[in-house]
């Protein structure tokens, strides 16, 4: 055990003269490390009994004995770790030592919400997960060994406690709450389950791959905790009836975690991924925590719905660097927003009801933490609340609300003693309490304080002076002529040392001087160059004046959040009209109408109610498009897009069904806004093609502004991405990828025979489980599997399959394989040479949707011809036009035209490929597709013949809402150029404060890809 | 009289009959007769005859007489415009550019200015054809990847071997210029002092590079060559000397504004002849390049926005500001190998710049006349000009339309097959359909 001696004098407030001759020799041998042995501690006794006196009074201070409650000129009475008394008129035990802490505040001390905990690698055991990213069994205090330097810091910001997560992982583990003493007490073993979205690099041939995955692992695993819990128990009663049930420690760790109702904090990057976390706990019925982000202000709406605990780091972005113009370019105007609005972040989750904590997590240098944190206050953040995320809120979500948090009698004698204010950064912590142990957090600061001594040597007088702080001290002995700057300047407990070259008594070379600070003054001894040994002192102190600390002048952004955030945000989606009239225009329906010269159309709540020649416009103010000389037609429709989704691949397993785009919707892709300028309105968002079944679609309308939910078109059938040729069996990908099944196409075939034969089996080991109650009440359930899940849909036709696809063979097959499982294929994608076998696809009544006129990138579209739309069409397939790509999407009305260019289709049958068509493809043409009665008000304004390469789309509306329209873009441009000006006038005249700037992202178009996007390039790229 | 008049119907099946065979050299006189000549040089000529003998063009009137031994075709409501031109593409060097195999346009050793690209153009190619079926008659066929990439040719989209499809060789040596983006964050692997650093270190390896070839060639004009070795040659060197003598231009591929200053500064101080290749943010940087005469190749109108911020068209407006600031530019495919068999598509990047506000008459000479006169050919090719190659086309509509097609081409007077992979697997597979009584 350490013993350290504590000279109570350093510390600035001094102790009381009240101190008997027993206290002081008490406090000598005053034990810090350990105090002695604890009540319950049960290791034997080293040598003999050590006895850690811990009985003090701390008088005179400002005490928070919590937020929203202070008492001035208070005392607090403590005794072997637990505060007795507290108040401004206390009894004080004559035992106690007493510590006058005039002018110092007091606060519970604080807890740091989240600290991550170095875990080591795990062999994988019998009783392991099958995905090593799934350890819930894990505890962070297992792992804990403190560093004493991360210590030393966090103390220093008024950190008594940690919350300690595993560093690692999807399902990291459990969470401990960790005393920051020396003991390094356990306060609370487990707190909560802790999750990652976190998920491994992309080519990784290990699952999951993808943020697509990992949330289906999240979701599978707790799918399987509860059947395991449940299994287990059927099993213990009915061993003779049931096969023993693979042993698995996490999915039991993870159903006592779910029937106790422990707390599950997920890690969160960004506040799309704070969704996120609320959609899973939601099907789980989970308590959830959050490890903010720092966005959150930016889905305030969403978050504060559900409030859950949110621990938030204050890593506010620093200055970027926007000195010179092309640089600043770079920056998004999202990035520049967030530099200025992150730090009224916590403000804006406290006024909307969420209850926060703060961590020093993400930050590079963690002593930004109070720097950050004041800024907060400054700029509003109440210093309760402030208060209350450093103490009492953690400490309630901990379970420590009946000890720990705040300064009462049987609270825990966790303090921070501070030299002012703690929300004023220029003041210094000074100490903080850990179990009635106190920590200096600058020891022997007052030695050697900034100021100026008369200096005298054997009759030489001058000056000595001591700048800086302890830790970086620097001195100089100053004589009439010249300045020596002392070094080798060195603090050894309270002895001063450094050597100067110092001609004295013409003895030339160098001196060195130590000496010692007693009764005020300085003194010691000088070894010269020839050993000779002089003594001398400096007397007369004079404490140079601290620099008065900068004030800085800090108010809340008065920005507006824009949604999504950034450039083209909006800061509320418009009302919907009550009704729009569109008069004397040209109307291509794609409906029965066909095309309609100088006709009118009047949209009612958002649905079309009528298209006459002549229509009474409404009374009740509509909105209304002179039509004249303009084109209407319905909004597009995309059958085939990867935009709006922040994961499209899960490549790791040929059979991925269980993953979903919907999981991973991204409503601030700034193509959808893009998109709506070129006149689409719907796409249908697909998984991409790096394996055989990949993941589940999602059909979206392009309702920008809206969160991702409110994209989803509710009334579209739900489907599914499968894949054929060359990607999924890995030809384009090197050669490190020659093993995984399928290589061939032959394989492929088998997979997807074995993937619905697996899941018919499930379907029909559900239904047996199902017939007989008796069972139920005796059989080991049958797994919840999300992919079979997936499967039996397809297989009871209530998810449309749409599969990539492009030589003939794979095409007939998959036909074939359909048939034998008794489903029919919603579309072909790509199916480039659908025109080979285009009377088996009409025979199968699957839909064709594929590319115009793309070609010969790889070896199986060598023969795709653009006139595949036409003869398809022509053989009684109904076809689409799609774009698999966030360029092409722009312009769908002209990809259109080259049906007519290719093969001679009619104008209007060219311009359904992207309207009607793809709608009865998606099953969703009752809505949406074509401008008839009834249907939703998608519909897009032209200035000209829609499939003429001068005419450009004016004005897109969906659902009888204008969300694009040159006009507003203009609006748009003019505003956030204007925003940037001011950002960047604003970061240039503000001060850099030392955080950590945000990466600005690299230009889009250089990460931009074409349809190969989430085929081969986006691999390739990933892999290297 | 023994004038042919055949009808472009007529000409369409004997061609279907065969698998796309070079057109022989002309041999008799061609008159087009009545067609709306798109001349690009002197505006639109309405029902006006062409005639053209040899490869050259040698009269544009109205009613010119179809003289004896003169193939006469009808072009009345048809459109005739000069060959367009591609002026950057890996077309020839790559078949598909997933296939390793195929790809023969990315030579290794970082700076390969002795390769040139018409040496391994593949005048098989099942690219060609495609290409030419929309009007696409000349592309400038570009080695890519390293820093110098190799010497490009302007190949003509017809030919037996590569040496009679070369219309022109070399048209330039091509430079990928540096990376000056700089990454600020500070957990960047490497520092903004470094980056920049870098940055100047490879700036400065180019002077270093054309000031050795201005050794070399002080030493090779110079050399005594009377000792054994006096005389060691240097392929590389020795295949820069036209372009750092200033003969020929250097072609640099810049997109960054950074990266096109640097390019015009770099061509100031050396005192070379540069094109700008790629282009993307000229808008931002229009004096110089004005000041400097410095003309732009643009790759790719149909392209997506550079920032978030972006105005949604500023792929599309992008020729529309060039050509209100007057710098001179020209629109093509972009080069990558991907875009390789989409060449095709040249005249809709240039019907979009003009949707977005480039004037019609412009957006046409921005893959005609405007490509030919950066690729140094305007005196031969580019325009409908008496004295010009014959290379144009017949179409059925605007050229600047998805919806028209092409119906006959000519190189240097050549009739053209227009058959091509494409139709051949149309027709095969309509025969599969009428077999099934599916199509009549």
């Amino acid at each position: 055990m350490d013993i350290q001696l504590i000279d109570l004098s350093r510390f600035r407030y001094g102790v009381s003269n009240v101190i008997n001759y027993r206290c002081i020799m008490k406090i000598l041998i005053l034990l810090v490390s350990c105090g002695g042995l604890l009540f319950g501690q049960t290791e034997p006794l080293i040598d003999i009994m050590h006895v850690n006196p811990r009985v003090f009074v701390l008088q005179n201070a400002t005490v928070h004995i919590e937020p929203g409650n202070t008492i001035s000129n208070a005392s607090i009475a403590m005794r072997d770790g637990i505060i007795e008394q507290v108040g401004s008129r206390i009894s004080v035990p004559k035992d106690a030592t007493i510590i006058d802490l005039q002018g110092a505040q007091i606060y519970a001390g604080f807890i740091d919400g989240w600290f991550e905990v170095k875990t080591k690698e795990v062999k994988q055991t019998a009783r392991s997960h099958w995905i090593d990213l799934v350890h819930p069994e894990w505890v962070a205090s297992d792992y804990y060994s403190p560093d004493t330097k991360v210590v030393n810091d966090l103390r220093s910001l008024g950190f008594t406690q940690i919350h300690a997560v595993p560093d690692d992982g999807i399902f990291r583990g459990q969470s401990s709450v960790i005393d920051l003493d020396d003991d390094n007490s356990i306060a609370v073993p487990v707190v909560s389950q802790v999750l990652d979205f976190k998920n491994r690099a992309w080519g990784s041939r290990d699952y999951p791959g993808s943020l697509l995955g990992t949330i289906a692992v999240m979701r599978q695993t707790l799918y399987d905790a509860d059947w395991y819990g449940r299994s287990q128990a059927i099993y213990a009663k009915h061993p003779d009836k049931n096969e023993s049930i693979k042993a698995n420690l996490a999915l039991k760790v993870l159903a006592k975690a779910q029937a106790d109702k422990t707390p599950f904090i997920i890690k969160t990057g960004q506040e799309a991924a704070a969704l996120r976390a609320m959609d899973i706990a939601r099907e789980f019925g989970l308590k959830l925590w959050l490890l903010g982000s720092g966005f959150e202000y930016r889905r305030l709406s969403e978050i504060s719905k559900e409030k859950p605990f949110i621990i938030l780091p204050v890593n506010f972005p620093g200055k970027p660097d926007i000195s010179k113009p092309f640089r600043a370019n770079q920056y998004t105007t999202d990035q520049l927003k967030h530099w200025d609005l992150a730090p009224d972040n916590a403000r804006k989750l406290v006024a909307a009801g969420v209850q926060i904590g703060f961590t020093t997590k993400g930050l590079k240098k963690r002593e930004q933490f109070r720097k950050n944190l004041s800024a907060a206050v400054r700029r509003g953040l109440s210093e309760d609340a402030a208060l209350a995320g450093l103490t009492t809120a953690p400490a309630k979500q901990f379970g420590l609300s009946k000890t720990h948090g705040k300064i009462k009698p049987g609270y825990q004698a966790s303090l921070v003693v501070v030299e002012g204010n703690y929300f004023d950064d220029s003041n210094p912590v000074r100490s903080v309490w850990i179990r009635g142990n106190k920590y200096d957090v600058e020891p022997a600061a007052d030695l050697l304080l900034p100021g100026k001594w008369d200096f005298s040597l054997k009759g030489l007088t001058g000056h000595l002076e001591f700048k800086g702080k302890p830790s970086k001290l620097s001195g100089a002995l100053i004589f009439e002529k010249t300045t020596l700057v002392l070094k080798h300047l060195n603090l050894d407990g309270n002895r001063v040392s450094w050597s100067v070259e110092l001609d004295t008594n013409n003895i030339a070379g160098v001196s060195r001087f130590t000496g010692i600070l007693a009764n005020d003054i300085l003194r010691g001894t000088v070894v010269q160059a020839n050993d000779d040994e002089f003594s001398w002192t400096a007397t007369n102190f004079i404490l140079f004046p601290t620099d008065e600390p900068e004030i800085i002048e800090d108010s809340a952004s008065d920005l507006v959040v824009v949604y999504p955030e950034g450039a083209y945000g909006l800061e509320q989606i418009p009302d919907q009209p009550h009704s729009v009239f569109i008069n004397d225009a040209t109307i291509w329906t794609s409906g029965p109408k066909g095309i309609l010269k100088g006709w009118d159309m009047l949209v009612v709540d958002g649905k079309i109610k009528q298209i006459a020649q002549h229509i009474k416009p409404p009374k009740n103010n509509p909105v209304v498009i002179d039509g004249r000389g303009k084109f209407i037609t319905a909004g597009l429709i995309d059958c085939h897009s990867h935009s709006a989704a922040a994961s499209i691949n899960e490549g790791a397993q040929s059979v991925t069904a269980e993953v979903r785009i919907q999981d991973v919707l991204d409503p601030d892709d700034i193509n959808i806004y893009r998109e709506l300028a070129g006149g689409l309105t719907t796409i249908n968002i697909l998984h991409g093609s790096a394996n055989t079944i990949g993941g589940q679609n999602a059909v979206i309308k392009l309702r920008w502004g809206s969160n991702a939910k409110g994209l989803i078109l509710k009334q579209a059938p739900q489907g599914i991405k499968f894949a054929l040729g060359e990607n999924v069996k890995q030809s384009n990908w090197g050669d490190d990828f020659k093993t995984r099944y399928p290589q061939t196409r032959m394989g492929v075939e088998q997979i997807l025979r074995d993937a619905f034969t697996r899941a018919r089996d499930y379907q029909n080991n559900w239904q047996v489980y199902h017939k007989t109650s008796k069972w139920r009440k005796t059989l080991v359930p049958p797994r919840k599997d999300l992919e079979l899940d997936a499967l039996v849909e397809v297989l009871a036709g209530e998810r449309l399959v749409h599969c990539h696809s492009y030589r003939q063979d794979e095409i007939l097959m998959l036909s074939r394989v359909a048939e034998d499982f008794g489903f029919t294929i919603g579309t072909f994608q790509h199916v480039l040479e659908g025109y080979k076998v285009a009377e088996r696809i009409a025979e199968h009544g699957a839909g064709a949707s594929t590319f115009t006129d793309w070609w010969a990138y790889k070896f199986e579209v060598y023969d795709a011809i653009p006139y595949n739309g036409t003869l398809m069409q022509d053989a009684g397939v109904l076809v689409s036009f799609n774009s698999d790509s966030g360029e092409l999407a722009r312009r769908m009305n002209l990809e259109a035209a080259k049906g007519v260019k290719y093969g001679g289709m009619s104008e209007i049958d060219a311009l359904n490929t992207v309207t009607i068509n793809p709608a009865k493809q998606l099953k969703i043409d009752n809505w949406v597709g074509s401008l008839e009665e009834g249907k939703d008000a998608d519909f897009v304004v032209w200035t000209g013949h829609p499939l003429s390469t001068q005419t450009i789309c004016e004005q897109t509306w969906i659902d009888g809402l204008q969300y694009f329209s040159h006009k507003k873009d203009a609006a748009l441009l003019a505003r956030d150029k204007a925003l940037r000006s001011k950002l960047i006038q604003k970061i240039l005249l503000t001060e850099d404060r030392g955080n950590t700037p945000l990466e600005p992202p690299p230009p889009l178009d250089e990460s931009d890809h074409n349809c190969l996007a989430h085929d081969d390039v986006l691999w390739e790229e990933g892999l290297k | 009289m023994r004038t042919i008049i055949i009808t472009l119907l007529i000409a369409f099946s004997m061609i279907f009959a065969s698998d796309q065979i070079p057109a022989p050299a002309q041999k008799k006189p061609i008159l087009i007769q009545n067609g709306t000549l798109h001349t690009v040089s002197q505006g639109v000529l309405e029902q006006t005859d062409i005639l053209f003998d040899k490869g050259i063009i040698t009269r544009m009137a109205k009613s010119i007489d179809p003289g004896p031994e003169m193939v006469v075709i009808d072009a009345h409501g048809k459109h005739i415009y000069p060959g367009l031109i591609a002026s950057i593409s890996t077309l020839g060097l790559v078949e598909v550019s997933a296939v390793r195999a195929t790809v023969d346009y990315n030579e290794v050793g970082g700076n390969t200015p002795e390769v040139r690209a018409n040496a391994s153009y593949n005048p098989d190619s099942e690219l060609i054809p495609i290409t030419r079926s929309n009007g696409v008659l000349f592309v400038n066929t570009t080695p890519s990847g390293g820093v110098i990439t190799g010497q490009s040719s302007l190949m003509a989209m017809d030919g037996w071997t590569w040496e009679d499809a070369t219309a022109n060789h070399p048209t330039a040596l091509h430079i990928n210029w540096p990376n000056m983006r700089i990454n600020p964050n500070p957990d960047f692997k490497t520092s903004v002092k470094d980056q920049e650093a870098n940055r100047l270190k490879a700036l400065k390896e180019l002077d270093v590079l054309i000031d050795r070839v201005r050794h070399y060639q002080t030493m090779m004009d110079n050399s005594p060559n009377k000792r054994p070795h006096d005389v060691a040659h240097d392929l590389r060197l020795e295949a820069m000397i036209p372009y750092v003598n200033g003969e020929k231009p250097f072609f640099v591929h810049a997109f960054d504004a950074r990266q096109i200053e640097a390019a015009v500064l770099w061509s100031i101080k050396q005192d070379l002849k540069i094109v700008i290749v790629g282009g993307w943010d000229a808008w931002r940087v229009t004096q110089i390049l004005v000041d400097n005469q410095i003309p732009v190749i643009v790759e790719g109108i149909l392209r997506l926005p550079r920032r978030r911020n972006s105005d949604y068209r500023e792929a599309y407006a992008l020729p529309a500001r060039l050509h209100e600031a007057g710098v001179s530019f020209c629109i093509s495919t972009a080069g990558n190998a991907f875009q390789a068999p989409h060449v095709r598509d040249l005249p809709n990047h240039a019907a979009m710049a003009a949707a977005f506000g480039l004037p019609l008459d412009v957006a046409l000479r921005s893959i005609t006349l405007s490509a030919a006169e950066i690729l140094g050919v305007a005196d031969r090719i580019g325009s409908l000009d008496v004295g010009k190659e014959a290379s144009l086309f017949i179409a059925d509509g605007d050229i600047l339309e998805i919806t028209s097609h092409v119906e006959q081409a000519f190189i240097f007077g050549s009739t053209t097959d227009m058959n091509d992979r494409h139709k051949t697997l149309y027709r095969k597979y309509q025969k599969k359909y009428r077999q099934l009584g599916i199509l009549k």
